[in-house]
């Protein structure tokens, strides 16, 4: 009896704690849902946008938001990549669109697979060696259009990954373009700065410029015939673009202005699919474009020579980090000047470029203590360091599919031509080409210009835990692997290592190019570089110089999305 | 009856400030950048829609005084603007203070626009503008850039009038013409 009496209370203690366990098992098995915070007024404050299911992450809220949309109506990564860009097109329209090229990452989920779109722009058919002395001459700003590719690689990346067509992709920006759109002080102050290319070029009545003078910020900025070309297209496809209508109109604009593209030249292009660069940083692999983009062999490149020093224990931004950093760059710039080009035209010697072996070896030529007299290999042009233009987008959907995007019309506002009617702003990428004859990116009929561009997934235990990506032109690398290792060696939280200040260096003729560097760094490091015998130049505390990059963090473990978007431009991020 | 002849004054007194500003301001204008902002190029189509008789040289030099009646000095810096003249700062600090000391040699007026609001603001621009500001008859400013006061400060220190405009293209309506009574 005594015996039973014990044993009741004890079955009863068994069956709560029995009941208690299963309650929590269940409760840690179901999403809590994600409270969605705003970002703070203060855009260079650092913050993380958060999500669960799927996250956009692109240059101006309104993209990431269309993309978000996309998302959430069943769409999936490359669906959304896709409604963000044409998005992008109307509301970052100095940027990117269908008048300029790009690069896509785009990881398979299902298949663990990696691919690469590659619709970099080409050089028309009859591109001749003297194209970009000419240019400069003559001012014929026709001379600096490129064969767009953006349309033809969006086009094949939804017909083949994605789920949706052209019109469902297309229909937001259409009422974007037709609504018009309030301008933030970032498109004000860029229309401003290309106000004398644009009234050369686009003229007085262009939509790109209000009553004729540069948009002020909260203006309404509206491009009906942009939304027409859409509409056009939506209606009859891509061909309308590539070879009907639309394909006169540009290339009567780009003749008008002295260029020489001609219509077989847009009705030939196509875009390519391409096998992934890979990397690895100590326990991280990278995935990234290969050449023509420059991005991403460099990128790898600069962090296999950065594993062979202690960077935690120099500290975040310390002297002797930007040091090694910087002579490791001007090593690299020497390399890409004597290396890089369109592999289809010329022979890069790409497993030696992203060799750990070679990178021990640059890596060992330099000095703790001051600059090295000489840094092999051939040029880099001055010139061309100057652009800040290009976008980026990142995406992932709730069945883990993603996407890494970077895409340009070269300079913002790219040429400034708009062919008659279409709303459609013209590449400037063939000043992406070397004016030296003998350089491996010299100009050449059909050829793509090598990219800055380095768009880029990162994998943690064969699982992605980085999408990254920047505009910035030749300081894309370098800002990207700065924000890699401040999330991998100095421990920052995604948009903490995007705010954090950045820096920059090159070599010219041999030479050392002077620092660039945010004006946030401290006075006595500055100094301390100077000691060495670095010629530091001062940028602006946020500058764009250095890019705009937007990134997807991934932790699997507490199945979040974290979403880190550049104060620097617009960025934004959307998720659920 | 007093009323109206109140009236009568005051109109007839807004009216003297504009032709003031006017006789302050003759023309031909010699429009150069302070900081080589593309902003210049933005005050001379200004000048032009509003019937003002102008040059623009970006890169004027004390000699392109000799036949204007005005220095318009359009503040702003801008890195991508100086390399594209092959300038730095300092560079484009010499050539302002040379033709400002010219202009003030020869009694030709200063009028300071700054006209890129907030955005063409920062330690550089300021420095400059200052510089600027300092030997200036008045600076017509759009209001996005002087949210801080900077303008308003300098303003009053160098005793000289600050116009605020709320858009760009207002910056130069108190100079046109038109509104000049004979």
């Amino acid at each position: 009896m005594l015996k039973n009496k014990k044993v009741r209370p004890l079955r009863a203690i068994s069956l709560l704690l029995l009941v208690a366990f299963f309650l929590a098992f269940f409760s840690s098995c179901q999403y809590k849902e994600v409270k969605i915070r705003k970002p703070p007024s203060n855009r260079h404050q650092s913050f993380n946008f958060l999500a669960r299911k799927g996250m956009v992450v692109a240059a101006h809220p309104l993209a990431a938001q269309a993309g978000l949309e996309m998302l959430k109506e069943g769409g999936n990564a490359v669906d959304a990549a896709i409604t963000a860009s044409f998005a992008l097109n109307v509301c970052e329209p100095f940027a990117s669109g269908i008048g300029g090229g790009g690069f896509m990452v785009i990881y398979l989920a299902s298949e663990k697979r990696i691919t690469i779109i590659n619709f970099r722009e080409k050089a028309p058919s009859k591109t001749f060696a003297e194209i970009l002395k000419e240019k400069e001459e003559t001012k014929n700003f026709g001379l600096a259009v490129a064969v767009p590719g953006a349309l033809a690689g969006w086009s094949y990346a939804l017909r083949k990954y994605g789920t949706r067509n052209l019109a469902d992709v297309m229909e937001g920006a259409i009422e974007m373009a037709e609504k018009g759109f309030t301008v933030s002080q970032t498109l004000s102050l860029i229309n401003k700065d290309e106000f004398e290319k644009l009234i050369l070029n686009a003229g007085e009545k262009t939509c790109y410029l209000n009553q004729g003078l540069p948009y002020e910020p909260g203006d309404l900025f509206e491009n009906p015939e942009l939304a027409s070309t859409f509409r056009l297209i939506c209606s009859k496809g891509i061909d309308e673009f590539y070879q009907d209508e639309i394909a006169k109109k540009i290339v009567k604009a780009v003749k008008d202005k002295g260029g020489v593209m001609t219509l077989e030249d847009l009705a030939a292009y196509e875009p390519i699919e391409q096998t992934p660069l890979e990397g690895s940083y100590k326990d991280y692999r990278v995935f990234t474009v290969p050449p023509p983009g420059s991005g991403g062999i460099h990128l790898i490149q600069l962090l296999n020579i950065i594993e062979n020093w202690p960077i935690k224990k120099w500290g975040h931004n310390s002297t002797p980090y930007i040091h090694h950093f910087c002579e490791a760059l001007r090593f690299i710039f020497s390399d890409r000047e004597h290396y890089l080009g369109d592999p289809d035209f010329v022979d890069i010697p790409i497993a030696r470029i992203i060799s750990k072996e070679y990178a021990a070896e640059v890596a060992s030529k330099i000095k703790p203590d001051r600059l090295l007299d000489d840094y092999p290999f051939g040029e880099f042009e001055e010139k061309a360091q100057k652009k800040e233009s290009t976008t980026h987008l990142c995406v992932i959907d709730q069945e883990g599919n993603i996407v890494s995007q970077t895409q340009s019309i070269n300079d913002f506002f790219g040429s400034g031509i708009v062919p008659e009617g279409t709303g459609i702003l013209l590449n400037n990428h063939m000043d992406d080409f070397s004016s030296a004859p003998c350089s491996p990116n010299a100009p050449r009929p059909l050829q793509r210009p090598v990219s800055s561009m380095g768009p880029l997934i990162i994998f943690k235990k064969e699982e992605p835990f980085l999408v990254l990506g920047s505009p910035g032109g030749t300081r894309i690398f370098s800002s990207l692997t700065q924000i890699i290792i401040n999330i991998i060696e100095f421990g920052m939280s995604l948009d903490e290592a995007i705010e954090a200040p950045r820096f920059f260096s090159f070599s010219e003729q041999g030479k050392a190019g002077s620092i660039s560097l945010e004006s946030r760094f401290p006075a006595q490091t500055l100094e301390t570089l100077k000691r060495i015998g670095h010629e530091v130049t001062i940028k602006e505390a946020f500058d764009k110089y250095f890019g705009g990059a937007q990134g997807i963090m991934i932790i699997p473990r507490k199945k979040l999305i974290l979403g880190g978007a550049d104060s620097r431009r617009d960025g934004y991020g959307a998720g659920y | 009856m007093t009323e109206l002849l109140l009236l009568s004054l005051f109109t007839g007194w807004i009216l003297a400030q504009e032709k003031n500003i006017s006789l302050l301001f003759e023309e031909p204008f010699l429009i150069t950048s302070a900081g080589q902002s593309a902003d210049v190029q933005l005050a001379s189509i200004l000048a032009k829609r509003a019937g003002i008789a102008s040059v623009l040289s970006k890169l004027a030099t004390p000699e392109e005084l000799e036949n204007a009646k005005t220095l318009v000095l359009v503040l702003g810096a801008s890195l991508k603007g100086l390399g594209a003249a092959g300038l730095d700062m300092e560079k484009e600090k010499r050539r302002v203070n040379s033709i400002i000391e010219e202009a003030q040699k020869k009694n030709i007026p200063i009028l300071c626009l700054h006209l890129g609001g907030e955005a063409r603001r920062g330690q550089l621009s300021d420095e400059l503008a200052s510089v600027c500001l300092a030997r200036a008859k008045m600076a017509i400013v759009v209001k996005g850039g002087n949210k801080d006061g900077f303008f308003t400060r300098k303003c009053r220190e160098y005793n000289i009038p600050l116009v605020e405009v709320e858009k760009t293209v207002d910056a130069l309506m108190p100079l046109m013409q038109k509104q000049i009574s004979g």
